[in-house]
């Protein structure tokens, strides 16, 4: 048996699994085929590419989307594809790595990119390695070649039309042991920092809550949002965690950067990297922003902030 | 008494790692080694549950003999006892082969209550080895908890995770497993007196033979080299002027106006 299989949690993620995986299936001369929790979703999917759509049965409410794991590894077992592609939200992490074990194959966690080698049908695929630092390459030697893909990766796959795929219902999981008390939203932000052209971010160097309110004001003037490095969101609390930039974090390309007090530890780079330009403001010179940055002004942000918005000012106007 | 069981990974400390611009290959010639941080705040859990509950902890590697220094470090943050499973071939482990190597050792320990995992180590950063232990293991387990309490009249656990769009509490019976993120404690610095004394306490050496020798890799790595950043890396000073020539760099490059 053969295939490319996807899955995600939602509508969104899966559509842009769907376009990672058309290509391979392409590449490989076989079927693609998505999950989804329900017929309308199934016909979607279908819709977009999806040459068979898996369905997964309800689920009580004490159960958590990581009890279907038993029936997708089964599953997986009698069909054997040849690659398995998850997103990578946390469940899809802790789905993809026990799913991975259950079917003694590897898994790629939060593949950037891959290469497929057609005759072989075999992938090469890469990741970001020691927080940001160095870039891995790893070519699966067990099938199913597994990885999960962060969301936003690949583009969403287009409408292709209404398209009638095959639609296959998945057996009940057995009662998982891990039942769900409580389950409480977060409250949605009112911006997605990952869609904001310039991004003031909050550093370490900033000595008050007060003051984030300098990189608020900086971000007004260059009409963008205000992000933070991870200690300012998890230990300070100053900021939500959702704004909150790095390799565990949100991920960004924005089209202009600025790091107000920030040091820039390779965690965090690894949040910035792919943003068009980099400017740094931080009193030490030696801090490793400045190696990842186009710009930077060494001096005392509290001296530097108030001039640079007073000149970001003047030249808009003029 | 509880048994917890505390993984833990020694990892190279990524700042003493230099880069060759010219090949991008990494130069780890003079790395120093430390506790994966986010296994600290796993060891850290298990004694908190010692010291509220009472319970034995183990810290439990799996590493080249090289590696000897970890234990002292682990057992100064508080452990009991240390598992140490080495063999100079547990070097640039895929993470399929830590976690079959972890459970076969963790069978070979007889029972256990709980196990916990850091979040994802930092190096891999992979976030498979717990999971995929508890897998192997046969337990429930939970990812991504930030909050731990422990029932004891019932034997169970509730585990808070918090996950990007919500908050989940869920809860299972022991045996289980968790893997804990760095906000759900502040691992304790150790003491003169703790670090001395972790030099005696006991340390349980397995060899790979032992355990039936290491399985093969599922996945080979063919590369390393260093991510590129290519940035102009350009400084100014604080004067006005400095901040004037600033702006208009950013003007040039059109990201602003």
């Amino acid at each position: 048996m053969a295939g490319i299989w996807v899955f995600a949690e939602n509508r969104e993620q899966t559509l842009e699994l769907l376009n990672a995986g058309k290509a391979l299936a392409m590449d490989f001369a076989t079927k693609l085929t998505a999950f989804a929790r329900d017929m309308e979703s199934a016909r979607d999917y279908s819709g977009h590419g999806a040459d068979e759509v898996l369905l997964l049965p309800p689920q009580a409410d004490d159960q958590p989307l990581e009890s279907f794991v038993p029936v997708i590894a089964d599953a997986a077992k009698e069909d054997d594809p040849d690659v398995f592609l998850m997103c990578a939200t946390q469940r899809g992490k802790e789905m993809g790595a026990r799913i991975a074990a259950r079917l003694n194959t590897g898994l790629c966690t939060e593949c950037t990119g891959f290469k497929a080698d057609q005759e072989k049908k075999s992938l090469a695929m890469e990741r970001i390695l020691l927080g940001g630092l160095a870039i891995q390459t790893v070519v699966p030697k067990v099938r199913p070649q597994m990885a999960t893909i962060a969301p936003g990766t690949f583009d969403p796959a287009v409408h292709l039309g209404d398209k009638e795929g095959v639609i296959r219902g998945l057996p009940v999981p057995p009662a998982s042991a891990v039942k769900v008390v409580d389950r409480t939203p977060k409250q949605r932000e009112s911006v997605d920092i990952t869609e904001a052209k310039v991004v003031v971010c909050v550093g370490r160097g900033v000595e008050k809550k007060e003051d984030v309110e300098l990189a608020r004001e900086l971000a007004r003037v260059l009409g963008g949002e205000v992000g933070c490095s991870r200690p300012v969101a998890e230990e300070l609390h100053w900021l939500p965690e959702e704004v909150y930039l790095g390799i565990s974090g949100k991920k960004i390309k924005p089209d202009l950067y600025v790091g107000v007090g920030v040091s820039g530890q390779i965690q965090h780079v690894a949040g910035i990297r792919d943003s068009k330009v980099i400017f740094a403001i931080n009193q030490d010179e030696n801090a490793p922003i400045f190696d990842a940055a186009d710009y930077g002004i060494v001096g005392d942000l509290y001296q530097v902030v108030p001039k640079l918005i007073r000149e970001i000012k003047s030249v808009l106007k003029a | 008494m509880l048994k917890v069981i505390a993984c833990f990974k020694w990892i190279m400390d990524e700042a003493d790692i230099k880069v060759d611009a010219g090949s991008r290959r990494l130069i780890l010639d003079r790395v120093g080694y430390k506790i994966s941080p986010y296994d600290r705040n796993a060891i850290e859990e298990a004694v908190l549950l010692k010291e509220r509950h009472g319970a034995n902890v183990v810290a439990m590697t799996v590493a080249p003999p090289s590696a000897k220094p970890c234990l002292k470090d682990a057992l100064s943050r508080g452990p009991d006892n240390a598992c140490f499973v080495n063999d100079p071939s547990l070097v640039d482990l895929d993470p399929s082969q830590t976690t079959n190597i972890l459970a076969s050792a963790i069978k070979g320990q007889g029972e256990f209550d709980l196990i916990i995992c850091g979040e994802g180590s930092g190096d891999l950063y992979t976030q498979q080895v717990g999971p995929a232990l508890a897998e192997k293991l046969g337990i429930p387990c939970a990812t991504y908890v930030n909050k731990l309490t422990y029932v004891e009249a019932e034997g169970r656990i509730i585990a808070e995770r918090k996950l990007k769009d919500c908050v989940e509490v869920v809860t299972m019976p022991l045996p289980a497993l968790i893997t804990v993120l760095p906000d759900i404690n502040v691992p304790r610095i150790p003491s003169l007196k703790q670090v001395l004394a972790a030099g005696k306490k006991p340390v349980d050496s397995v060899t790979l033979s032992a355990l039936g020798g290491a399985c093969e890799t599922c996945m080979q790595t063919t590369g390393i080299v260093a991510a590129t950043m290519e940035r102009r890396r350009q400084k100014f000073g604080a004067e006005q002027g400095d901040i004037r020539a600033a702006v208009g760099a950013l003007m040039k490059e059109g990201v602003i106006g």
